[in-house]
């Protein structure tokens, strides 16, 4: 590299000093990861993962492929996919992007930001890193919809998901460096930054308008049915103000699911238009980068990669008020400082409260404004909510971190602790237990709500009530279980689990979507006694709509219990064994 | 107070620390040297029970480490060159973690007492973003001395503090082995450990080269008397 860049001009030779920095970085990650599977533990988990990316990328998809096909081809899945996508951007502006997208390493920053770089190298240099993650995925979800792409070869939808992911990343970039500039440059600043959010605001109102444009027409289909309902909000979008709103989003998903060959050259090129356009607004915001990259880089040295929504959370408030916390008893049992330690992370240094108390909220008020309209939209809401609990009990997990994921870096100072391995690691996920039990528990105020707007349903409830009293007790079982895999993981795989608490945007959907479909499977394996117990004394009483199922439940969750307690026993003898070097090496 | 016998540890076929053997007693600062790589930290993380050793036995207030680590860590507090602090306690509740932790009786009289001895009062609703190098270091400091511990590590305490808090630091150490307690110091820095230490531990390539007071190694070296510390270091590591 030398001897070829050392007369070239500066940008060359930092585009190599870059291009060698990162090709060295994930070669030799790679190279040491790789070198883990002389232990027998690693060797294990190599089988079973390579046995596991088979089944789930090239087994487990060809069964459906007619119906992921027309799943991902359908009116629905496009409208309503461009809609999620318009309110995710719409966040990273209102809200706030993740700062993460922004910060380089201590070490970048040493290296990089005093050297003959220019601001645009710098920003080309954080692109080039963000593609790795995004080649993943990118791949991954290639290998997923091969073979339900209809008439679209694999590359074609490839490269339309790799545009979909970069624009997204860009944008998401983009957003964080408007953002941080704003706040740096006090009023000019926020001036410059309230015109991106008055266009996300118009175009989150434009959608809006057209929902509320065809209430009385939602309200009518919904006597008809989901199917019938669906159809309606599709039109809904569809009519000319939302579609306008929805429009680029609309444009960047065209070429993965809905043309066929010979549209998908143009739909590619509007795709293409829109990623250019995205490049280059980064790039004419390089002056502002390289203060935001630095700010949000000391945000996150001082704070240490706050959770997914760390962009609502503060420790402390504007005035400077430190976010309150349960107060902690100087004397009684160790563990429970160790649990406190980490709820105090959560309510700090994430925005678990903020968004548990606005999620109630609004769940409330979507609860009495649907079962005002009517039964059907009522019901509808009641089912969307159920799936969005069962969703939160399998991906929650993946996203509260505040456990071993959060400490393991420190693991130096939690061996000087004076408590065994298992005391220590039950604390760990004790807390983060509860805390989840808390936001699951939370979508209890759905039917709370609807009971109290008609206290007659509550006498009419039949089995509701048992059920309903059955999940509030299973859930903290459930989450203990899902919690100790994912922290024995970490805790037996630190050189491969990657530690903190910082979670990452779209560009990573593959990965969490694999993570949590192995998490699931083994959830399922632990689970099969418990819930086999559970049925069958169901079955036996024939009671499947009494309070017989509340003590099947409670049965089920003691034997989650009576499992989790050697685990976490011989998770307890890993964590004392563990070498600091192997940990240390991982973060 | 604190026992090493036989202590060594390997990584793989690489020996990191071969056979060391060692007693510190009550009031002992004992000043653990060497150059770079010599096993001083490795050393010191064993001794907190951090690493195990992969042969020898280490007691610490007549408790082995490795057949009852709780209550042996329990006697011990650990000092590390980089302190470990978590990002979203404060000062005061740092301590207050490390009392339910360690189970100090008397920690609601005796954190304003440590605050101010290591000058964290003003500081004491403060988050780690918030403090100086210095201020960690001291706040890993006073988290170490809270619990009274009988045998203190401590891995390059100075890093980072201004000369008041580099004096007070000594006077801090001084007075915890005036009170009873056996101190091991890892430094670099050879005139504190000449001032502070009352003897010395020299290692070299994992190896134990020289041990006793400063007399003693002189005695057992003639050829090293009347020179420094420092020439002493060199003669014995090889530098």
């Amino acid at each position: 590299m030398t001897e070829q860049t050392a007369g070239a001009h500066p940008a060359l030779r930092a585009a190599a000093a870059l291009q060698f920095l990162y090709a060295r970085t994930f070669i030799n990650r790679l190279r040491r990861q790789i070198a883990r599977v002389r232990s027998p533990r690693y060797l294990a988990a190599v089988c079973i993962g390579a046995f596991y990316l088979w089944w789930a990328l090239f087994r487990n998809t060809g069964a459906n492929e007619l119906s992921v096909n027309r799943l991902l081809t359908s009116d629905i899945t496009v409208v309503l996919g461009s809609a999620f996508l318009l309110f995710s951007s719409a966040r990273w502006w209102l809200f706030g992007s993740d700062r993460g997208a922004l910060a380089f390493t201590a070490a970048e920053v040493q290296f990089l930001f005093p050297a003959p770089i220019t601001r645009r190298g710098l920003v080309h240099a954080k692109l080039v890193r963000m593609q790795l993650a995004i080649l993943l995925n990118t791949v991954i979800f290639t290998i997923i919809l091969r073979g339900n792409a209809g008439s679209l070869a694999a590359w074609q939808r490839g490269l339309a998901l790799w545009m979909l992911f970069t624009t997204l990343a860009f944008h998401r970039l983009a957003a964080g460096i408007v953002r941080a500039s704003a706040i740096e440059h006090g009023g000019a600043g926020r001036r410059r930054g309230i015109i991106p959010v008055v266009v996300f605001s118009l175009l989150l109102g434009a959608v809006l308008y057209g929902i509320v444009n065809s209430w009385p027409m939602l309200h009518a289909a919904s006597v008809n049915g989901m199917r019938a309902t669906f159809e309606v909000f599709v039109s809904a979008l569809n009519a000319p103000v939302p579609s306008v709103a929805l429009w680029p989003v609309r444009t960047l998903i065209a070429p993965i699911s809905r043309v066929s060959s010979t549209e998908w050259p143009v739909a590619v090129l509007w795709s293409t238009g829109i990623l250019l356009l995205h490049y280059v607004w980064l790039l004419r915001l390089d002056g502002a980068f390289e203060e935001a990259a630095l700010e949000a880089t000391q945000h996150r040295a001082e704070r240490l990669q706050r959770f997914r929504s760390s962009q609502m959370g503060q420790a402390r408030s504007r005035a400077g008020k430190l976010a309150r916390i349960p107060k902690l008893a100087l004397t009684g049992a160790p563990e429970v400082a160790i649990a406190w330690k980490n709820i105090a992370a959560a309510l700090r240094g994430g925005a678990w409260r903020t968004q548990l108390i606005m999620f109630t909220i609004g769940l409330a008020a979507l609860a009495v404004a649907t079962r005002t309209a009517s039964e059907r939209i009522g019901d509808a809401f009641v089912g969307i909510t159920i799936g969005w609990g069962a969703m939160l009990l399998f991906i929650g997990p993946l996203w509260m971190r505040f456990d071993l994921r959060l400490d393991l870096p420190r693991l130096a100072m939690f061996k000087t602790m004076p408590l065994p391995g298992w005391r220590i690691v039950m604390a760990e996920i004790a807390a983060v237990t509860l805390l989840h039990s808390i936001t699951v528990w939370s979508l209890m105020v759905v039917p709370l709500v609807m009971f109290l707007q008609n206290p007659g349903m509550l006498l009419e409830s039949g089995a509701t009530v048992p059920l309903l009293v059955s999940v509030v007790v299973a859930v903290p079982f459930f989450n203990a279980l899902m919690f100790t895999i994912q922290n024995g993981t970490a805790l037996l795989f630190p050189a491969w689990v990657r530690l903190g608490t910082e979670s990452r945007g779209f560009e990573t959907m593959g990965q969490n979507l694999l993570t949590t479909g192995l998490t699931t499977i083994m959830a399922a394996v632990a689970l099969v006694f418990p819930v086999g117990l559970g049925v069958l004394v169901v079955w036996l009483a024939d009671d499947w709509n009494g309070w017989t199922v509340l003590g099947a439940t409670v049965l089920g969750s003691l034997v989650i219990a009576a499992e989790l307690f050697p685990v976490l026993h011989w998770l307890g003898a890993v964590f004392e064994r563990t070498d600091v070097n192997e940990v240390t090496g991982s973060t | 107070m604190i026992d090493v016998v036989g202590y060594s540890k390997l990584y793989g076929d690489t020996v990191a620390v071969q056979s060391l053997s060692f007693h510190v007693a009550p009031g002992d600062v004992l000043g653990l040297v060497g150059p770079n790589g010599a096993g001083k930290t490795t050393t010191l993380r064993a001794l907190a029970g951090i690493l195990q050793p992969s042969a020898g036995a280490i007691r610490i207030a007549g408790i082995d480490l490795q057949a009852e680590p709780v209550a042996a860590k329990a006697q011990l507090a650990f000092i590390p060159d980089e302190p470990q602090l978590f990002d979203y306690l404060t000062v005061t509740e740092h301590l207050q973690f490390v009392a339910r932790l360690y189970g100090v009786q008397d920690a609601a009289p005796r954190i304003p007492v440590l605050l101010e001895e290591l000058e964290l009062t003003a500081k004491r609703d403060a988050l780690p973003s918030e403090l100086s190098r210095g201020m960690k270091q001291k706040l890993a400091i006073a988290c170490g001395l809270l619990h009274e511990p009988k045998a203190l590590l401590l891995d390059e305490p100075l890093t980072g503090l201004d000369p008041v808090g580099i004096r007070r630091m000594k006077e801090t150490i001084s007075a915890r082995a005036r009170d009873g307690s056996a101190v091991i110091l890892s430094s670099h820095l050879l005139h504190l450990v000449e001032e502070l230490c009352t003897r010395l531990l020299v290692i070299r390539q994992g190896q134990a080269v020289a041990f006793g007071t400063i007399d003693e190694i002189v005695t057992a070296r003639p050829e090293l008397a009347g020179q420094s510390l420092e020439a002493i270091f060199i003669a014995l590591t090889g530098g």
